[in-house]
């Protein structure tokens, strides 16, 4: 009797303590990064400026109205997808390579991937200026390599098409290094064994890439797709930097409209509307991630 | 494990065709290493140029002579060093919020699951959330509370593009301490913060240092929020750095001068902690 309320209380103290130990960060967490939110969903139902000082007015979903029957959304959103559509293939493929090719280890394999990831934490905006150097019509040295080959030189950020491809030369040097070392980390997991009994079969190293290799890398091509969805949607600063969304519109990314709707048109409704839409995509995303990748390796 | 009994010249062209895959293999990882460390290369080569080479054609691969006037020059006449004090200020007192308060919460939410898969959604939608949609409110709750262009309005702000991920990088290593050692000390007659205090703890330091230098180089490398927050009055690296950029005239020199100082505590994480590099990037999906 005594030693079930003695277990009883164990379980109520433990209680207690996850409670008090838990409760400063989520404190933090409630006024600093929930507030803010649910100050903005409000937002999001008002005709609200900072350009003029006018009492806000309750809209209903007006807001949302007008953001989804405007082209200038619509086209932001087709300029985030098409870096999704077109970059994180090639990266795979990039990255897969990269990832074959140093698969197994040799002497210096380490610190080639090392010096081979430096792109994925420099600093956003360095990343602008340096393609923004090496696209520089005149001067660059993009131009002027391609030149030896014949190529005429180009006006890689004055129009559209070149512009978008830019973009995407940034994001994919950017993020296929992270590709690589995340598939790197897969083929690492897959047991010895399996390409042995592979090999005895006398499948060839193609079949067995496709039929072997590939297969067991599911679950870090997952992983991939996902993260890099989530920072697509995320990119401001190198973009910023390198094209602005120029020329004209036709490389305005989604984080890149709401940012010229608040700060340069002052339109607090329409934002407010944009960064509810953005964040709900976000919370879908964090329900995939949670049941594709996180549940997936608890088990 | 060979099924056949091979021929002396088959085993040679089996040899020739191992070595010509091999030099395949190493030119293969030699073109990529070239084509994604240019830009890099480009950029610190060019912090020791002087200004007429970069308006030359064919352009500059190597200078004639290195010069750090660039150096000089970005802190003399450009705000260099306010851009990294000030960055140093806002990254440290941001690691310091972050890490003192998400630590608790990130070995309540390891070790007793406090909240379980709800509280565990809800910190990964804020990591996905793209800081740029939390721009505007906070931008007029500043307004309001008067604090646009303070050091506050920085740090305080990192925390919400910061704390979501280092309670959960923390979450994980806090995880990975077995519970056994806190039920040991428990027995022993620790009270359980003297069992979080001495036992996990210590075991977790490694972990938490990691997640520091990660949320440390994130504010570093911040740059929406301080171009939306502040001014004049504090002005962080990434602020200088665009400030470069501009005026009628680009000044490439001193930009790529200040850049390459910018990109180095990224370097050095690169470099020194590949494994926890990967672990973090993932958020703590791949342990590296």
């Amino acid at each position: 009797m005594s030693d079930l309320q003695g277990k009883l209380t164990i379980a109520q103290s433990e209680r207690r303590f996850a409670l008090v130990t838990a409760l400063p960060g989520l404190i933090a967490l409630i006024v600093l990064v929930v507030g803010p939110l649910v100050y903005m969903f409000f937002n999001s139902f008002f005709v609200k400026t900072l350009a003029a000082p006018i009492p806000p007015r309750f809209t209903w979903f007006g807001n949302y109205g007008k953001v989804f029957t405007d082209t200038r959304f619509w086209n932001a959103f087709k300029n985030t997808m098409i870096i999704m559509v077109v970059g994180i293939p090639l990266q795979s493929l990039l990255g897969l390579s990269m990832a074959l090719l140093l698969s197994k280890p040799f002497r210096g394999s380490r610190i080639i991937v090392a010096f081979f990831l430096i792109p994925v934490m420099i600093t956003p905006i360095v990343s602008g200026f340096q393609w923004k150097i090496i696209l520089d019509q005149r001067f660059g040295p993009m131009n002027y390599i391609l030149g030896m080959v014949g190529v005429d030189p180009k006006a890689w950020l004055a129009e559209p098409f070149l512009a978008m491809v830019s973009i995407l030369m940034m994001d994919t040097w950017q993020w296929t290094p992270f590709v690589t070392v995340v598939l790197l980390a897969g083929l690492a997991a897959i047991p010895k064994q399996v390409y042995e009994a592979s090999s005895v079969d006398g499948s060839s190293t193609w079949e067995t890439l496709w039929r072997v290799t590939m297969p067991l890398l599911k679950p870090m091509f997952t992983l991939v797709v996902l993260l890099r969805i989530i920072f697509i949607f995320k990119i401001f600063d190198p973009v910023y930097i390198l094209t602005g969304g120029g020329p004209g519109i036709s490389t305005e990314t989604l984080s890149l409209l709401t940012y010229i709707t608040g700060f340069k048109n002052f339109n607090v409704g329409i934002t407010s509307t944009l960064a509810v839409v953005q964040l709900l995509i976000m919370v879908l995303i964090a329900k995939l991630f949670m049941n594709l990748v996180m549940k997936k390796r608890e088990r | 494990m060979t099924k056949e009994i091979l021929t002396q010249e088959e085993i040679v062209r089996k040899k020739r065709i191992k070595t010509i895959m091999s030099i395949v293999r190493f030119a293969l990882i030699a073109i990529f290493l070239l084509a994604f460390m240019f830009p890099v290369y480009w950029l610190a080569i060019g912090a020791f140029k002087v200004e007429g080479e970069f308006y030359n054609y064919p352009p500059v691969f190597w200078p004639n002579h290195f010069s750090f006037e660039n150096f000089e020059r970005a802190f003399t006449m450009f705000n260099g060093t306010k851009g990294l004090l000030d960055s140093f200020i806002v990254a440290t007192a941001n690691t310091a919020i972050v890490i003192g308060l998400g630590v608790l919460l990130a070995f309540s939410m390891g070790r007793f699951k406090t909240g379980g898969d709800d509280l565990s959604f809800f910190v990964i939608s804020l990591l996905f959330a793209p800081p740029v949609v939390a721009a505007i409110p906070l931008f007029i709750i500043f307004r309001v509370l008067n604090m646009l262009d303070t050091y506050r309005v920085l740090y305080l702000s990192y925390v919400l593009i910061n704390m979501p991920f280092g309670v959960w990088i923390m979450k994980g290593f806090f995880e990975d301490i077995p519970a056994g050692i806190e039920r040991a000390a428990l027995l022993d007659g620790y009270s359980r913060w003297q069992a979080f205090r001495k036992y996990v703890l210590p075991l977790a330091v490694p972990g938490i240092a990691v997640t520091a230098l990660f949320v440390f180089i994130f504010s570093w490398n911040e740059f929406l929020f301080s171009l939306i927050f502040t001014r004049s009055s504090v002005e962080t690296l990434t602020i200088t750095l665009s400030g470069m950029i501009g005026g009628h005239q680009i000044h490439w020199g001193e930009l790529s001068a200040l850049s390459l100082i910018a990109i180095t505590p990224g370097i050095i994480l690169t470099l020194f902690f590949q494994k926890y590099l990967v672990r973090g990037l993932t958020f703590g999906a791949v342990k590296g």
